[in-house]
């Protein structure tokens, strides 16, 4: 017996604990059909990312095993891991500020969980077990009923193929299309670990689709329970308008009835399995299926369509939504200045870094008839598709400090890193105990231009002085 | 808690209230009481597993056995480098070219990267001329122990830099400079290192 929703308790949990599952209607409307769109889009990116190119990289590339991160032509190293600073925060920002504004629209239109559910595996469901009624049938009938394990096993095996699939994209952003290619046509056993990351996450896609499906949202996700907390009442979400709708019921003589005739459409159609007439619930992602639902019987009524609509609650009580509030202001104000910031630090982004360190097992310093000796390890990076030569030099207005070995620098290949050991000199006669310099690393060509401080250890000048 | 509620109806709410705030009494998910329960167990049996049956290798020894095992390896291969295999590996150009590598890697720093030392810091290499030894092995050792001048350590113990292939390497590229049986023995004072760039 199908449950009825009531906003107290999930539907999709029964009393007992026990996972309960949905047969949702499938309502073809225009904005399922909108939506549906999108989603092919953002799949159809989604795959083609890792195989486009870009300066002979693609265009999104996490090179995880060397360290190199490709985004859209340009290389980051681990040295420039900070900028995730920004990705993070301004990610954060945004989940404020549309929730803000536009509700959990993130959840209906964009998210992974109902693009991948929605539109390629509920798919996949009314291919192989027809609509929400003989799907529902299947799943009371035994195992033993004709038919029923030929038609699971044949969806499990699609969603297999499917899982396989989006797993192996998934692993494309990391290893690239040409690294990921061998590892298809080669043995299992020839790369044991991509094999096993790639069967676990089949696995778990597999599990999520096929098993866990509305859980995710209504528990895991940390996103959706975020965005129930951030809305407010100027929100657009999707809502039942009660002034018009109640009473709900039958038209009948003498009852005065809303325009809501309880055909419970809305609630056939909905993925997390509640009632939209009870108001905003937790569980809502705002897949838009009940304004469809909604709107396709008001048209067969000849009533206004919009019962069940994107609205924001002020509307739905009869105010007006307002999108210029204090809030959303500030969030226009923070945005700017988090584009500034980020994208000063995005151009700062040279295409090398420069680090110092001491070489271990040395001693800190040594003397020589002439001068004191400092040793140093450079770590210098090349993050850019061409090789350069580099210089390093010596910035020291107090004391003079010579480099060795700098004449002619150093050529370093592309996409590589040199540990190089630094002799640094500086006179007896110019010593004057220990202090602080700076070394500036250069590229030939001048594009490049990077200082670290550094600090020249040597012994209390006074025991030189004999 | 009962387990018959009607479906529909209102779930019971628990009598007790705090602040005003009552609760439902509703079910968690089994799924959901499956990973709390399952992690218990889990955490259980890896105790029992890491700590009591002792199943499971101990990180400690996992490590201890592996270091061993390179040090033997190290060993080993120390042993087999005598002085004909050295002299052997340093007439092989691949093997020179790779210990030049090292070199210019890290050596040149002290000893200069034409190898004509640098005053104070490092000695001349490219003569043959030699404080510390004038065999093969006796400069595998020197690079991997490093020297003791005056009870004081000098020279670097590149041992656990660079590890016994690089430094047979190192010593084979110095080694590809010299003429068996011509490196000669000289006084610390006599060392003729210069301060070239
Ligand atoms: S609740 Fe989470 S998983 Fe579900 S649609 Fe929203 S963001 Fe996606
Ligand atoms: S209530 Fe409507 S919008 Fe919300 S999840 Fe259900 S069908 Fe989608």
């Amino acid at each position: 017996m199908k449950p009825t929703p009531i906003r107290e308790s999930v539907t999709t949990i029964g009393h007992d604990g026990t996972r309960r599952f949905l047969q949702p209607a499938l309502i073809f409307g225009s904005w399922w059909r909108a939506r549906r769109a999108v989603a092919w889009l953002l799949i159809a990116f989604f795959a083609a990312l890792p195989w486009i190119e870009i300066d002979g990289f693609p265009a999104v590339f996490l090179d995880v095993e060397h360290r190199h991160f490709h985004l859209l032509g340009t290389m980051m190293g681990l040295g420039d891991i900070w900028l995730l600073f920004f990705v993070i925060t301004g990610w954060g920002f945004l989940i404020y500020a549309t929730t803000a504004l536009l509700g959990r629209i993130w959840c209906g239109w964009a998210c992974p969980q109902t693009v991948y559910l929605e539109h390629v595996f509920r798919v996949v469901d009314r291919l192989f077990e027809g609509d929400h009624v003989s799907r529902a049938k299947l799943d009371d009938q035994p195992w033993s009923a004709p038919n029923k394990m030929l038609r699971r096993g044949a969806r499990a095996f699609a969603y297999l193929v499917l899982c396989w699939a989006v797993a192996h994209i998934f692993l494309a952003y990391f290893i690239s299309i040409p690294g990921l290619y061998p590892m298809i046509t080669d043995a299992p056993l020839a790369h044991p670990a991509a094999f096993v990351a790639m069967a676990i996450a089949t696995g778990l896609l597999f599990f999520n689709f096929w098993w866990f499906r509305e859980q995710l949202c209504l528990i895991v996700c940390p996103y959706g329970r975020l965005q129930s907390a951030l809305i407010d009442d100027d929100s657009v979400i999707v809502g039942y308008d009660e002034k018009r709708g109640e009473p709900h019921g039958k038209a009948a003589p003498g009852i005065p009835t809303g325009d809501c005739v309880d055909c419970r459409r809305c609630v056939q159609v909905c993925p997390t399995g509640i009632d939209i007439r009870h108001g905003l619930q937790m569980e809502c992602i705002a897949c838009t299926a009940c304004v469809d639902a909604c709107d396709d019987v008001m048209t067969k009524l000849k009533r206004p369509t919009g019962l069940v609509r994107y609205a924001s609650l002020r509307e739905l009580n009869g105010g007006k939504t307002r999108f210029l509030r204090p809030r959303t202001v500030l969030y226009a104000a923070l945005l700017v200045i988090g584009l500034i910031v980020a994208s000063i630090a995005v151009l700062r982004v040279q295409p090398a870094a420069f680090k110092l360190s001491r070489p271990p097992q040395t001693e800190l310093y040594a003397l020589s008839e002439a001068s004191v000796a400092n040793v140093f390890r450079a770590k210098i990076q090349n993050k850019d598709e061409i090789p350069r030569r580099f210089f390093i030099s010596a910035e020291s207005p107090a004391t003079k400090v010579t480099v060795l070995n700098q004449s002619v620098g150093m050529v370093i290949a592309p996409l590589t890193e040199i540990t190089l050991p630094l002799t640094l000199l500086v006179d007896r006669q110019d010593y004057r105990g220990e202090f602080n310099f700076m070394l500036r690393l250069r590229s030939e060509d001048g594009e490049i231009s990077l200082l670290q401080k550094a600090h020249f250890i040597g012994p209390d000048p006074r025991t030189l002085k004999q | 808690m009962t387990k018959d509620q009607t479906r529909g109806s209102k779930p019971v709410i628990m009598p007790h209230s705090y602040d005003g705030i009552q609760e439902y009494d509703q079910s968690l998910p089994n799924w959901w009481l499956f990973t709390l329960f399952g992690s218990i167990v889990f955490a259980f049996l890896y105790w029992l597993a890491n700590f009591v049956t002792g199943t499971l290798p101990d990180d400690r020894v996992a490590i201890n056995t592996e270091i061993d095992a390179l040090e033997a390896r190290q060993l080993a291969a120390i042993k087999d480098l005598d002085e004909p295999t050295l002299w052997k590996m340093s007439r092989n150009s691949k093997t020179v070219a790779e210990g030049q590598a090292v070199y210019n890697s890290l050596c040149f720093t002290c000893h200069g990267p034409t190898l004509a030392g640098i005053k104070g810091l490092g000695f001349r290499l490219n003569d043959d001329l030699w404080v510390h030894g004038n065999t093969p092995t006796a400069i595998f050792n020197n690079v991997s122990e490093g020297i003791t001048f005056e009870g004081k350590p000098t020279g670097m113990a590149a041992q656990k830099v660079l590890g016994t292939g690089r430094i047979a390497a190192v010593t084979a590229f110095l080694l590809s400079k010299q003429k068996e049986g011509a490196m000669k023995v000289i006084p610390r004072k006599d060392e003729p290192s210069q301060l070239t760039p």
